[in-house]
């Protein structure tokens, strides 16, 4: 025991001087730091993005106009909703930023062309003001002030030397430097990229689909509104635009059949909720909240957490064996310590190492929540509580360490059969296409976590930690709890007995990897 | 009955139709440095494996320190394999510590010993060097010196002259000759014969697996007979008749020197007066300018039994 001891001290000491074990306690905290840095960065910094609008027909900018502020109001509110609920003075985890986000989006789908101007015209005169003054009772007395977002989308002028009533093909055929990139704006005194071109050609609107009209060939991509931009991530401009002239368009085919449109904006209103409930909780608790689907998807990011930790350890526990044998320390070593000391040292040590990756990265998460400001820290932060609260922690150091112990003494065994890392990687290729399943069924699993392709894949013993957990928050069957755990305990038992029987044997080879014949007669050896 | 440390009866051990080791027995007694000879390939480092169970052999028995299995002393066993290697990132003294916990030393006394050994052996400045910054050459003395840090018993050395320079070579042989001053038993394997020459007490030699000759350096030296080297002109047909003289051969006959010198070997037995043979010569006027009383070395007994062996392996 003691000699277990001393090997799995200096494998652990050695593993953590590599650049690699530092390379891999970093990465995930800065990651992490970088994804919500340059989230906020970018909602905050978004930049001015300038646009043109050309509207031969004469009738749809106004419907362009009001959806470009529609977009601009949506983000003031959610701005301030955020901002509310970011400096209350309590908590209440059912009423989190995403659940706000939610149903704002809802009510500004829900406002239709009059009623942006209302609610502009809310807004000018000191609304958000007025609702700054309702919600300060609650808000923590060291509160910034709320800080208006600007608005993203500007109007830009079409340049002098184009005409706005040329033919379509033609203006953009004069706007494509502009377009390409090639050339700038002049806004307001200062040169800026062109975001996007909207056209409405004059006759637009004989491209007006109707159920009755027979469809359009499917390459006339350019019929109806053009919208010309380079950036094709940015989707919520050109969402907006279609959303806000078709309701403009049906607006007038109301009319134009006699059809009230108040009335077709009451009947478009009108609508049942759906409401989700999860008949594990408690009565009282059913509606499922944010945090009940973090609690349902956690388990995923555990299993992708099983399989990098478990990744990284089993290559280096492979690489660090090869290294043993081709340089024949693996012999002076067995002078003085038996096969299994060595294995087991070796397992405990990485073993170690592994787990210290993952305390570390945890650590650096709650440090994250603790010191970064924001509200997305604070998701995050309820994250944690429903961690802590629910039973995952223990199913995942369990389910890591099993994982662990079978898959490494696999791949001991793989490393003391090879001399080069060359040799050892025609012999870990199934290993690691077997490794990628529970990884490529992982979301699947996650949405049907007591259906057939998960309890068979559970009571597969290598599938077992990974499926297991990834089924954890869905209270699978005892049945498949006690049975899964009895036959990957057994499981690991043999795989490291049996390896245990090829690392004796396979660590005093030279020459070529062994082929089956030799390794099934390994396993028959008594020494 | 004698105090042996090791123990063979008739081990052997094969792999597949190949017999690396075939029916080999010896003993060796407390506080001796044992030669462990014989050419490339002829089973030594099969062998030693065998004498520290991390191979077992397919028949025979071994008895070890008064055990059936080198595991159950190992931590009274220091032993250097014949590749060498050590781990490139560990600090030369820490490797050497190391090794010598996992032999049971404390912790604290096995660091102290490093720096001792170090000291004494003449690397005291690359004890905070790094393993990959070494020479090969340093790196051996090192791995020597990790395999005898925790004073064994029995010290067991597969080739530990290979790649050392003469100036090492030295201080490797005052190491075997420290241990063995401190009542430590040194087995060390070798084909370099000067080595074995100088150090050993006994030496066992093997030749294709079997063993072909265990003894001390004498009875080495009288299997073959000794020489004497005789050059003159003329013939020396009256001195061929003298009793104790086995028999003679003439050297290079194809490059006889142009005054006519020819160029004998007399083969002597072991208790012939060599002083006999020269009186003779001068009693029969034979012109000698060479007269060579030799004691065979032990390169020419290792030659003379297994030279054809050997290169028959070599260019296998």
């Amino acid at each position: 025991m003691k000699m277990i001891w001393l090997i799995a001290a200096r494998e652990y000491a050695e593993n953590v001087k590599t650049k690699g074990f530092w390379i891999g306690i970093l990465l995930f905290p800065m990651i992490l730091i970088a994804v919500f840095f340059f989230q906020t960065m970018l909602a905050e910094s978004a930049p001015t993005r300038h646009y043109i609008l050309i509207d031969q027909s004469g009738q749809y900018a106004p419907a362009v106009e009001a959806a470009i502020r529609q977009e601009h109001q949506r983000r003031i509110l959610q701005e301030f909703v955020a901002y509310v609920i970011e400096h209350r003075k309590e908590a209440n985890p059912e009423q989190t930023v995403a659940n706000a986000d939610a149903q704002i989006d809802q009510l500004i789908d829900d406002v239709d062309a009059g009623e942006v101007a209302a609610l502009d015209q809310w807004l000018d005169s000191g609304g958000l003001n007025f609702a700054l003054t309702l919600a300060t009772p609650y808000l923590r007395e060291d509160a910034p002030p709320f800080v208006e977002p600007r608005e993203q989308f500007i109007q830009a002028p079409l340049p002098e030397s184009v005409d706005a009533n040329a033919a379509p093909e033609e203006i953009i055929e004069q706007m494509r430097p502009w377009l390409s990139g090639g050339r700038q704006l002049r806004v307001g005194g200062e040169d800026s990229d062109l975001f996007a071109l909207i056209l409405i050609p004059a006759q637009v609107n004989s491209s007006i689909l109707r159920p009755s009209a027979t469809p359009l060939g499917m390459n006339q991509s350019a019929a109806g509104i053009q919208y010309w931009a380079r950036n094709l991530t940015d989707v919520r401009l050109p969402n907006a635009i279609e959303r806000s002239i078709n309701s403009t368009i049906r607006n007038n085919e109301f009319a134009a059949r006699g059809v009230d449109a108040d009335i077709v904006r009451e009947v478009q209103r009108t609508r049942l909720p759906v409401s989700r409930l999860d008949p594990s909780a408690e009565q009282g608790q059913e509606a499922v909240s944010v945090a009940d689907q973090f609690r349902q998807w956690a388990p995923v990011g555990f299993v992708y957490l099983i399989f990098v930790s478990l990744m990284q350890s089993v290559q280096y526990l492979l690489s660090n064996t090869i290294e043993e044998k081709s340089n024949r320390i693996i012999e002076v070593l067995l002078a003085s310590v038996t096969p299994l000391e060595l294995m087991m040292g070796k397992l405990l040590g990485i073993g170690m190492s592994g787990i210290t990756t993952i305390i570390a990265w945890l650590l650096s998460f709650l440090a994250f929540i603790v010191f970064y400001p924001g509200n997305q820290a604070e998701v995050l932060g309820q994250f944690l509580d429903v961690l802590l609260s629910s039973d995952l922690i223990p199913y995942f150091v369990f389910y890591y360490l099993a994982g662990y112990a079978l898959y490494a003494g696999i791949f001991l065994a793989i490393g003391s059969l090879c001399n080069t890392l060359k040799e050892a990687q025609s012999l870990m290729m199934p290993m690691i296409m077997i490794l990628m399943l529970p990884l490529a069924t992982m979301t699947y699993i996650a949405q049907d976590p007591n259906g057939p392709v998960a309890r068979v894949m559970s009571w597969i013993p290598l599938f077992t930690p990974f499926t297991m957990m990834n089924r954890a928050a869905a209270e699978p069957p005892l049945l498949d709890v006690i049975g899964t755990t009895l036959v990957l305990l057994l499981s690991i038992a043999l795989v490291l007995w049996l390896s245990g029987k090829i690392f004796r044997q396979g660590v005093l080879r030279t020459g070529q990897p062994p082929r089956l014949v030799e390794i099934a007669r390994m396993l028959r050896q008594r020494h | 009955m004698q105090d042996n440390v090791l123990e063979l009866t008739r081990v052997s051990k094969r792999y597949g139709a190949f017999t690396a080791v075939d029916d080999i027995s010896f003993a060796i007694p407390r506080g001796a440095i044992y030669g462990f000879l014989g050419p490339n390939g002829a089973g030594k480092t099969t062998t030693i494996r065998m004498i520290l169970d991390i191979l077992r052999p397919d028949s025979g028995s071994i008895n070890i320190l008064g055990e059936t299995s080198a595991l159950n002393v190992r931590q009274r066993i220091g032993y250097l394999p014949e590749e060498k290697g050590l781990y490139k990132k560990m600090k030369v003294w820490a490797i050497i510590s190391y090794f010598a916990t996992l032999k049971g030393m404390d912790k604290h006394i096995a660091k102290a010993r490093a720096f001792e050994l170090l000291e004494t052996y003449g690397l005291k400045d690359y004890a905070e060097a790094k393993v990959e910054s070494l020479s090969k050459g340093m790196g051996q003395k090192v791995q020597v010196l990790s395999a005898v840090a925790h004073r064994p018993e029995l010290v067991i050395l597969d080739e530990p002259f290979s790649g050392l320079d003469p100036v090492n070579q030295e201080v490797l042989e005052q190491l075997i000759n420290d241990m063995a001053a401190a009542g430590q038993t040194v087995i060390f394997s070798t084909h370099i014969m000067q080595h074995a020459e100088r150090l050993c007490d006994r030496m066992l030699l093997i030749a294709k697996g079997r063993k072909i000759f265990d003894g001390t350096i004498v009875e080495a030296r009288a299997i073959i007979p000794r020489r004497v080297i005789l050059e003159c002109q003329g013939d020396i047909a009256p001195i061929l008749q003298m009793d104790g003289i086995i028999g003679a051969s003439e050297k290079n006959i194809e490059s006889t020197h142009a005054d006519g010198t020819r160029h004998w070997e007399l083969q002597i037995q072991e208790q012939a007066n060599p002083q006999l043979i020269l009186q003779r010569c001068f009693e029969n006027g034979i012109p000698l300018t060479r007269f060579d009383y030799t004691q065979p070395s032990l390169h020419d007994v290792f030659v003379h039994l297994v030279g054809n062996d050997a290169k028959e392996h070599h260019f296998r």
